[in-house]
Formats: C-alpha cells, sequence, structure tokens
C-alpha cells in the first residue's frame, strides 16, 4: 500500500510540474493596483451630449462668431449643438427656446439671458428636468444657472473702456452711452463700472445721456445721430454693446464731426475695421467672441461630466481662466487700434 | 498488511536507544524545521507583499510627477500665444519680400531661443516652429534629420492636434541630435485663440533626463531599476542608456500594468516587478528588484536560525543521545551481570546506579541474587558438610586401637584359659561391631546407644579391671527416646585417652536427665582434666560455626558439630573441667520419641 501511495503523489507531482511548464506562467501577481489592467484606450466617452444654445439675439455678427467658437468645440469636444437664437433681443422669446429645447430634452441649456430674474421659473423647470444651466455674455440671478461663462471682468471692462474715452477727450468733455437691451444684466453691470470709473477718476468728465439700443444696429444709429443733434457739445460717445460703436462711429462720420467727437466702447474687430482705418474709432475693446463661444461649450462639457472648474484652470484651445465664485472669466479685454486690427478676423 | 508487520516488528525490535533518539528528534527537530520554515516563507512573502504593495504607490507617485511636468511643458507654447511681437508676425499674410521674411526669422529664433532654451528648464535642447510661412528653429546642439516630409509631425493637418498635445519618441522621427541625447518631442499646436486659426505647430526636444530627475526622488533601494516606457513597451527612459530606445519585448506577457508581480524562475534570481501606467500618456513606469535584495534580512536571519537550528540539533541529539544512554547503560550492565550469574558466578555485586527505576531493578535483581546466594549457602553447603561429617563419623566409629586392644585383651585372657570371659568379649565386640556397621539410621533408640557405651565400657574394664570404674544414672529414662549415632563413644574415649595415661583409677559416671524437652547427657571422669589455654581452645572450637575445621579431628567437637547441624544451634556440647579434678562434659540433645522421628530422617535423606 504505501508503495502505490508514494508511487501515485511522484506521479502527480511530475505531471503538475509538466503542466506548470507547460502553461509557461511565469509570474505571479503580488499585488493587483486599483487602475486600468489592460493596455487599452478607455471607450468611456461613448456618450454624446446635446446642448442648446440661446444667444440674445440671432443674425447679428457678434453672436455669429459665438457660433462658430462653438461649432469649433462642438466637433472638437465631441457635443451635438444646437444653436437658436431669437429674432429680437427679448425674454419672452428665449422663455419659448428653453421650454422647446426642455421638450427636446437636450442635456444642457447655454442662454445669454435678456432678463436676469424674468426667465428664472422656465429655467428651473429645466433644472428640475436634470438639465445643466450654463449662462454666458449675459447672467441671470446666480439660483437659476450652474455656471456664468463670462468673457471679462466687469468692473475691469467698464473701467478700461471708460479709460481709454477719457484717454481720447484728454479726461474732460460731456459723453453718452449706447446700451443694448435695458434688462441685459451684464451691460448694466458694465454700465455702473463705467460711471464709477468716471465718478472716481474723471470728474471733469460729464454723462449726459444712457439710451438704449436693444442690439438693433439702426435703432442705435438713430439714437446716436439723435444725440448729436441734441447734444453740440458732446465729446464722447460709449457703444457698450457690439452695434453701438460702428452705428455711433457712422452717425459722427454723417454729422462730419469726425476727430471732435470720440467713439469707443465693445465691437468686434470686423465690426469696426472701416471706422478704425479711416480714423473715426481710435480705440475698440472686444474679446474674442469666437473663444468665447468655445469656451462655453468647454464650460458646459465640464459640467454635464460633473467635472469641478477651478480658478486658474487650463481650458484646451482657450487658455488659462479665472472663476469668481460661479462666473467664469475667460481673459482680459482686447483694445483693437489701428495698428493691429488686421491681426482680428472677427 | 505483511509489510506492515514487518515493519511494526523492526519498530519493535529497534534498541530501545534509538527508539528514544529518533522519538525525540521526531518530536523536536521536525516541528522546529517546520516552523522554521514557515516563518521564513511567510516573512518572505509578506515583505513581498509589502513592497509590492508599496512601490505602485510611489510609482503613481512619480507616474504624477511626470505628468504634471509634461503638463508644465506643455503648457510652454502659450509663451508664443502670449507674445504679441510673435503673433502678430504670425498672423500677418505671407509675405512679399525676403528681407521681412529673414528679418520676421530673426525675430522669431531669438525668441524660441530666448524663451525655451535659456530658461529654466534646461532640459529643452531645441525649439522648432512649423507655419505655414515658414519653419523655424532654435537649438542648443547641432541636429541632424529632421526631415519634415517623414516626420509625423502633423505639419498640414495641424486641425488634427486639435488642442491637445502630442508626445513623439525618438523612434517615430529621424531627428537626432550631435551628442545623441536622448528626447523626447512635445508637439504642440499653436493656436490663435482670439481669431480661432492654427498658426503652426511647436516641437520642443526635451532630453529625458528630467524624468531621472523626478525618479531620483523615489525612496528606492540601490539595487533597483526603474525606467519608462510606452504602451507599446517602447523604452522612453532607463538607467542604461543604451535601452532608451529599445523595445520592452517582455511587455506582452506582464499580466498588469498597475501593481505587482514576480517572476517565478526556480533558481534564486527572482525579479519582483512593480508596474503603474500614467492616465493620461499611458506611459508605464517599471521599477524592478532582484528578489533576495528585498529579503536580504530575512536571508541573513535565516541563516543564522539555520546554523542556531543545526547547533541546537547537535546539542539536542548529544543530549538525547546522553540520555539514552543513562537510561540503557544501567540495562547493559544489568544485563551483563545477568549473564555473568548465568554463568554461575553468584559472588557479583552491580555497581550502584540512580534510584529510578532502572536502579530499583537493579537492586531488586541484587537482593534477589543474595536470597539466592543465602539459600545455596544454607542447602548446599549444608550438604556438604554433612557429608563429610557422616564420612568423618564413619571413619571415627571403631577407633583400630581399640580394636588392637581389645583382640591383645582377648588373646590374654584366652591365654590364661578364661575361656568364659573370652568368649564374652568376642560376643560384645561382635555386638560393637554389627552396631557399628548398621547403616543408614543416623537416629537410634537411646538404648541401643547406651548399650554400645556399656559394652564399650565392659571391654575396657575386662582390660584396665580395677582401674576403671563407671556408673550409670537415671537409665530409666531413656526407654522411649533416640539419639544420634556415636555421640558418647568419642567422649568417653576421650575420657580414656587422657585419664588412663595417670597411676590412678579412672572413674566415669554417666548421667541422663531430662529439663523440660532437652535430653541432658552428662559424662564426668576424674581425669587429669583441662588445662586453661587448651580450655579456651576447645571452648572456641565448639562455639565456631564452620563445624569442621583444623580442629574437626577432635572427638569433642566432632560431636558437638554432628549435633548442632542435625538439630540446631541450641543443643550441643558444653564442658567443664579443673586441672587436677577432672572433665565434665554435658550433651544435649531434643527429647526424639518415636512418633518424630521421620522429621530427622527426612532431613537425613537429603
Amino acid at each position: 500500500m504505501p508503495y502505490k501511495l508514494i508511487l501515485l503523489l511522484v506521479v502527480l507531482l511530475i505531471v503538475s510540474g509538466c503542466n506548470n511548464e507547460g502553461r509557461q506562467q511565469n509570474y505571479k501577481i503580488i499585488y493587483k493596483g486599483e487602475g486600468k489592467q489592460l493596455i487599452e484606450s478607455d471607450e468611456n466617452s461613448n456618450q454624446k451630449f446635446t446642448i442648446a444654445v440661446i444667444p440674445k439675439v440671432s443674425g447679428i455678427p457678434y453672436f455669429n462668431m459665438v457660433e462658430e467658437g462653438m461649432k469649433e468645440a462642438a466637433k472638437d469636444l465631441n457635443v451635438d449643438l444646437i444653436f437658436s437664437g431669437p429674432l429680437i433681443a427679448d425674454w419672452k422669446e428665449q422663455k419659448k427656446l428653453v421650454e422647446k429645447f426642455i421638450e427636446n430634452d437636450v442635456d444642457a441649456i447655454a442662454i445669454s439671458a435678456n432678463d436676469p430674474e424674468k426667465l428664472g421659473s422656465v429655467l428651473n423647470s429645466a433644472k428640475k428636468q436634470g438639465i445643466k444651466i450654463i449662462t454666458w455674455d449675459s447672467d441671470t440671478n446666480k439660483q437659476y444657472r450652474q455656471y456664468f461663462v463670462n468673457s471679462v471682468d466687469p468692473e475691469l471692462l467698464g473701467r478700461h473702456v471708460m479709460d481709454t474715452l477719457s484717454a481720447n477727450l484728454n479726461e474732460e468733455g460731456k459723453y453718452a452711452i449706447i446700451t443694448g437691451s435695458e434688462n441685459a444684466a451684464t451691460v448694466k453691470e458694465w454700465t455702473k463700472w463705467m460711471l464709477a470709473q468716471q465718478q472716481e477718476k474723471y470728474p471733469e468728465m460729464e454723462l449726459i445721456d444712457v439710451v438704449e439700443s436693444d442690439d438693433d444696429p439702426k435703432k442705435a444709429y438713430l439714437l446716436a445721430k439723435d444725440m448729436i443733434k441734441k447734444h453740440s457739445d458732446i465729446k464722447g460717445i460709449i457703444g457698450s454693446t457690439s452695434v453701438g460703436p460702428p452705428s455711433a462711429a457712422q452717425a459722427v462720420m454723417d454729422a462730419n464731426k469726425k476727430g471732435e467727437i470720440q467713439v469707443v466702447g465693445l465691437s468686434s474687430p470686423n465690426l469696426l475695421r472701416q471706422y478704425i482705418v479711416n480714423e473715426t474709432i481710435k480705440i475698440g475693446t472686444l474679446w474674442s467672441p469666437k473663444k468665447l463661444g468655445y469656451l462655453t461649450v468647454s464650460i458646459t462639457k465640464e459640467a454635464l461630466l460633473g467635472n469641478k472648474i477651478v480658478d486658474n484652470m487650463s481650458i484646451p484651445n482657450v487658455g488659462v481662466i479665472r472663476l469668481n465664485g460661479d462666473s467664469v472669466i475667460m481673459g482680459q479685454p482686447i483694445d483693437f487700434t489701428k495698428e493691429n486690427i488686421n491681426q482680428y478676423d472677427f | 498488511m505483511i509489510f506492515n508487520n514487518i515493519i511494526t516488528r523492526k519498530i519493535k525490535d529497534t534498541p530501545l536507544k534509538i527508539k528514544l533518539v529518533i522519538t525525540y528528534i521526531l518530536l523536536t527537530a521536525i516541528p522546529m524545521a517546520i516552523i522554521g520554515y514557515i516563518t521564513y516563507k511567510e516573512n518572505t512573502k509578506a515583505i513581498e507583499e509589502q513592497v509590492g504593495e508599496y512601490i505602485p504607490r510611489l510609482l503613481h507617485q512619480a507616474n504624477i510627477n511626470i505628468e504634471n511636468e509634461l503638463l508644465q511643458l506643455n503648457e510652454l507654447p502659450e509663451a508664443i500665444s502670449n507674445s504679441s511681437d510673435i503673433m502678430a508676425i504670425l498672423r500677418s499674410n505671407p509675405y512679399k519680400d525676403k528681407s521681412q521674411y529673414l528679418k520676421d526669422q530673426y525675430t522669431i529664433e531669438s525668441f524660441l531661443a530666448k524663451t525655451y532654451l535659456d530658461s529654466k528648464s534646461s532640459e529643452i535642447i531645441g525649439a522648432f516652429l512649423l507655419t505655414n510661412k515658414g519653419n523655424y528653429s532654435s537649438v542648443k546642439i547641432p541636429y541632424t534629420g529632421f526631415d519634415l516630409n517623414k516626420s509625423k509631425i502633423p505639419f498640414g493637418e495641424m486641425h488634427e492636434l486639435s488642442g491637445t498635445s502630442q508626445i513623439v519618441l525618438t523612434n517615430e522621427i529621424t531627428l537626432s541630435f550631435q551628442d545623441n541625447s536622448n528626447f523626447i518631442l512635445l508637439v504642440n499646436e499653436i493656436k490663435d485663440v482670439e481669431n480661432r486659426k492654427s498658426l503652426g505647430t511647436l516641437a520642443l526636444a526635451v532630453k529625458v533626463s528630467f524624468i531621472e530627475d523626478i525618479l531620483k526622488d523615489i525612496d528606492k533601494e540601490e539595487k533597483a531599476t526603474i525606467w519608462v516606457m510606452d504602451q507599446n513597451g517602447y523604452i522612453i527612459f532607463h538607467p542604461k542608456e543604451s535601452l532608451i530606445g529599445t523595445v520592452d519585448q517582455e511587455i506582452t506577457s506582464y499580466p498588469l500594468v498597475n501593481g505587482s508581480f514576480r517572476t517565478t524562475y526556480s533558481n534564486k534570481k527572482n525579479i519582483l516587478y512593480s508596474l503603474n501606467q500614467s492616465e493620461e500618456n499611458r506611459w508605464i513606469l517599471v521599477h524592478s528588484i532582484p528578489v533576495q535584495y528585498l529579503t536580504e534580512r530575512t536571508d541573513a536571519v535565516r541563516n543564522v536560525t539555520i546554523i542556531i537550528f543545526l547547533l541546537l540539533i547537535i546539542a539536542t541529539t548529544i543530549l538525547s543521545v546522553f540520555t539514552a544512554w543513562s537510561v540503557t547503560k544501567p540495562l547493559q550492565t544489568l544485563s551483563k551481570v545477568m549473564k555473568k550469574v548465568e554463568k554461575g558466578n553468584l559472588h557479583i555485586s552491580i555497581p550502584p546506579g540512580n534510584k529510578d527505576e532502572v536502579g530499583v531493578l537493579a537492586d531488586t535483581f541484587q537482593s534477589m541474587l543474595n536470597q539466592l546466594r543465602q539459600l545455596i549457602k544454607e542447602n548446599y553447603e549444608n550438604e556438604l558438610k554433612q557429608r563429610d561429617a557422616k564420612i568423618y563419623a564413619l571413619q571415627s566409629q571403631i577407633n583400630p586401637h581399640f580394636m588392637y586392644n581389645t583382640l591383645e585383651t582377648i588373646g590374654a585372657v584366652i591365654e590364661e584359659e578364661e575361656s568364659e570371659l573370652a568368649l564374652e568379649m568376642v560376643v560384645i565386640l561382635g555386638e560393637m561391631l554389627r552396631y557399628s556397621l548398621s547403616e543408614g539410621k543416623r537416629l537410634v533408640p537411646l538404648q541401643v546407644e547406651v548399650k554400645h557405651i556399656k559394652n564399650y565400657l565392659t571391654l575396657q574394664k575386662i582390660r584396665f579391671e580395677d582401674r576403671v570404674n563407671f556408673f550409670f544414672e537415671g537409665e530409666g529414662l531413656i526407654g522411649k527416646y533416640y539419639s544420634p549415632k556415636f555421640i558418647i563413644q568419642p567422649i568417653v574415649e576421650n575420657s580414656f585417652k587422657y585419664g588412663m595415661s595417670s597411676r590412678k583409677v579412672l572413674s566415669i559416671s554417666i548421667k541422663f536427665e531430662i529439663q523440660q524437652n532437652t535430653l541432658h547427657i552428662t559424662v564426668s571422669d576424674n581425669g587429669p582434666g583441662i588445662d586453661n589455654s587448651r580450655m579456651v581452645e576447645i571452648q572456641q572450637s565448639l562455639n565456631e560455626t564452620d563445624y569442621f575445621s583444623k580442629e574437626s579431628g577432635l572427638g569433642l567437637v566432632n560431636v558437638n558439630a554432628r549435633i548442632k547441624m542435625l538439630f540446631n544451634e541450641n543443643y550441643g556440647l558444653s564442658l567443664q573441667s579443673e586441672k587436677g579434678e577432672g572433665t565434665t562434659i554435658n550433651i544435649s540433645i531434643p527429647l526424639i520419641e518415636g512418633e518424630c522421628l521421620n522429621k530427622y530422617q527426612s532431613l537425613e535423606e537429603r
């Protein structure tokens, strides 16, 4: 009996030894890490988000540029983009659009709001549907959205624009402001800081009027023309939305007051180019609306992925952003002059 | 089963010493060895597991550091976006004339040199800016082989990069520097973020030595090797520079890329690998260390333990052998003694041993031996002595002198023609001879013995006539009692031997008395007596236990010895004598009646 047992054991050992060699299992795992073990690229981002973007108004060059940037980002980031704006800068129209997007069950809505408060209820109901709300360019009240993607710091922008005007006016004389919609919160903020800067630093200057163009070039032109007629001693006009400076410059040209009335403000290089080249406008200020569009989509996607936005974060193809509370600030404003206007194509 | 039986038998037949030693070793050495082995194995395993768990964490940290470093390097192209001069050149339309191009080339290349090559990141050895309008480069070390058409740098397809940076390894391009530095190429698109246009591509050649700096910080063993490879096994950095740029062929057989494993070669040269793959670039950081260095200390402890173990084994084996020896040695001694006893030597004493079981056995055997010797002495030696005494007694029954004297006397009587007397003497002599020749019976009726004495005395009276008188007293008491043969005659003979030497009339009286169970026979004479020194000698002889020594020739001693041997020490002879006055000898024997005769007869026949 014992002989047989020993024989059996020996046979078993030999057999198992053979098996081990046959399998060539040369490694013994001691510790398995938590990370992925297979050498392969992750295909986790199968999920394709749909982002709906609502500008203040459709059809104007500024928002067209924004749309371009957004499309680029949508392609880069692999998201579906629906860009749809109202024909007039009106919150009611925007509300309808939001309602439509809720029905379409989009993943996120990025809106440049025409009213900070009135869109609140519809945005809240969108939020209840699980739709992420991001505002950009023009904010709503904080409780209705997750992030606000702002192009520049409003205080900095407002003060800077006032500086460019006062530099051209030698810090004295009367001026007026052409804003966009009465209710657009961001523009209001800028105006506030412009006035603050003037009151603090340039006491010799005097504000004579603030008028609203509703982002309509024609209306802006008429308002400027009217103002130049009314106030013969007006020295400067600030356009705080993109339609403002070109319309004002045209009005100044038409009134043959080139050089007497200085026009500054926020508008895109493409709109300003002819006036800068013929020196009606010495300095125009803006940011890249394409970049803002790109950033908006990038931030929206980050929000959809649940990633946190932090201060000084580097966004691919945009650069380093700042975060103030839950307001994302894209960067510094760009000044356009006769020297550099040709570098910019928006 | 038969086999089993044989084994069992063999075990049973093994000497006790070997059994003890084997049992001891089984009980101590084997458990010790097993515990030692298990402890060592578990210890080694624990160290491996500890290191295997710890190193990947370090590697993970190092990987993060490398990625951070790369991330920082990837942020360098932003310097171009932030420089309005360079951006102005890059944004401008294609050149109209050559001088403008050369001026711009100078501006850009000096910018590259200032920004990238002179900066703190000394690992950057070359910066190449490739644009639609022209290519610009600035390097620290002369280079060759940067063939743009063949390289993988996506020139002309820049949108494919879409903002992410790309790392190009040296095996993918032909670029090489004169000092053969190992480097990686970080390729970044230069994007005009404002206009949303791609302006060109910036390629920075970075020495891999920056990885070395990061890995230096890892707390690692001296013998460990850490290298970096990409997910295809292409070695990006290795302490051995010649391996950089080669491909680790084993990568496909590695069982994991996050964690630790070790080779399972049968020889000692096993290697513990720890791996961690970075999340962004999917670079794999490999840490390899021969297992034996990890377990060096354990191995030292193991060796010391083995030595101690062996010493212990030797010590305990010696101890066990000694113990076994100390148990079996007395047994062996005992068995030797027993063999000697077996051969007949009863006069052996066992050397004193311990008071353990074996000692007790030895003692018991010793006392058994003593007992045996005692018994043999008591019976066997007694028998011999009795036989000697018997022969002596037979020899001394009829004195030839007496025969001769009696026959002389008978002759003289016949000469005087007293035929009656002669006849009587012949009859008496015949009776005496018959008595002495009567075989076998040692105990005879006392009357027969007395008759024999009377015959003797009668013959002596006839010979010596008036010089001899004899009297008997208490003859009526002896009727039914028995006595040994010839106990009175030697004493009476003695009286004649000494008494007839003087001129006096010899008077002999024989008296019988019974006191309790003892019969006293007192023979008194009026002979010359015994002087004191002689008396002392005789008394000594009588008191000796060795009955038949040198004095055995003496009749008195012979009788005394026979009585004592036949009965016991309480019986025998006693004598009193005074010089010139005579001698009195008292014989004491037990009262033996007919019915108890058998007891003594049987004793006699043994």
